[in-house]
């Protein structure tokens, strides 16, 4: 009781409503902001845009694409997660970031009223991962950041790879993730 | 068991049974004894941690001490004793699996020189069994490892 009382003077809760996308990665739900995400496409309607990379160090990114004249790296969020392999059926595009998240399905949009803190007890890369934790049907469910997905240095040696430097109009701070 | 502990002066600890061995926590840091809820699991790569439950309205991580005190990670456990883990920036409220009932009883902590593990505070001597007092902040410390190495944990909900 004594430290329940403690927790609630530090307001480590964000209560604000925001519409997520929860979607599912090997049964795994996350949610992620709607408004974080430009597109949502079936890996089949993006398979004559997506380019292999060859010879990428980074093992969750395997494919780039090509839009409106900016390469977005194709992440598996599984292989992001360490989850057990799938087969993806869908692309999340994000906005202000060149990044594309390979999920399995969609489970449906939800207004979120709250986004708790992650405990500090987390202290691996999930820090980078989650901006923090929501609770929808009896179930804790991480929110993603989307700038978790691919750090600054993986940015930096997939453009080695794939020389692609192009950086949209006021977005450069956008990929310092 | 939560007026219990909160009314509970020095020298007192609460006895928590771990697969078939007791250890004991001071009482000052632990809050109540929660039910068996749901286990809530996502991808992480903290070691110790197990997941999360849900306790009035927080969630507050659960720590598998298990795979520290006994070497293998609990399966089995009735509860979650809800205790106190001490950052820098505050406390944080943390969950330990136990295997049965706890128990609140009043004893002298013995001094041990002879132990090399920071977690050990002392043991206390009830009733001809020797049972070690867990410093909980020491134990959950990332830099201690897991008997068998660090783990990745992946969503089971």
């Amino acid at each position: 009781m004594r430290i329940a009382a403690q927790e609630r003077a530090k307001s480590r809760l964000a209560r604000h409503s925001e519409q997520m996308i929860l979607f599912a990665v090997a049964n795994r739900m996350f949610a992620i902001a709607a408004a974080a995400v430009q597109e949502i496409r079936s890996t089949d309607s993006l398979a004559g845009s997506a380019n292999e990379i060859e010879h990428s160090e980074i093992s969750k990114v395997r494919h780039m694409l090509e839009r409106s004249h900016q390469t977005y790296y194709v992440v598996n969020a599984g292989a992001h997660f360490g989850l057990p392999v799938t087969r993806p059926t869908l692309v999340l595009i994000l906005r202000q970031l060149r990044v594309a998240v390979l999920v399995d399905r969609i489970e449906r949009m939800a207004e979120i009223v709250a986004i708790h803190s992650l405990p500090r007890a987390f202290v691996g890369d999930e820090r980078c991962w989650y901006r923090g934790l929501t609770y929808v049907d009896d179930h804790v469910i991480p929110v993603i950041q989307p700038a978790g997905f691919l750090t600054a240095d993986e940015f930096r040696r997939l453009d080695l790879v794939t020389n692609a430097t192009s950086v949209p109009r006021g977005l450069a701070g956008a990929f310092q993730a | 068991m939560i007026a219990e502990i909160q009314n509970a002066g020095a020298n007192t600890y609460v006895l928590l049974q771990l697969a078939n061995r007791r250890f004991a926590l001071t009482s000052g840091i632990v809050s109540e004894l929660a039910p068996p809820v749901r286990l809530h699991t996502f991808p992480h790569t903290s070691p110790l941690v197990s997941g999360v439950i849900v306790r009035r309205g927080h969630i507050v991580p659960v720590y598998d001490v298990a795979s520290i005190l006994l070497g293998r990670s609990s399966s089995v456990h009735r509860f979650y004793l809800i205790a106190r883990r001490d950052f820098p920036d505050g406390p944080e409220s943390s969950a330990i699996p136990v295997s049965g009932e706890c128990e609140l009883t009043t004893a002298e902590m013995q001094e041990v020189s002879d132990d090399s593990r920071p977690y050990i505070s002392g043991r206390l001597l009830i009733d001809g069994e020797s049972i070690e007092v867990l410093n909980f902040d020491a134990l959950v410390a990332k830099d201690v490892p897991p008997d068998k190495g660090p783990r990745r944990t992946e969503a089971q909900s």
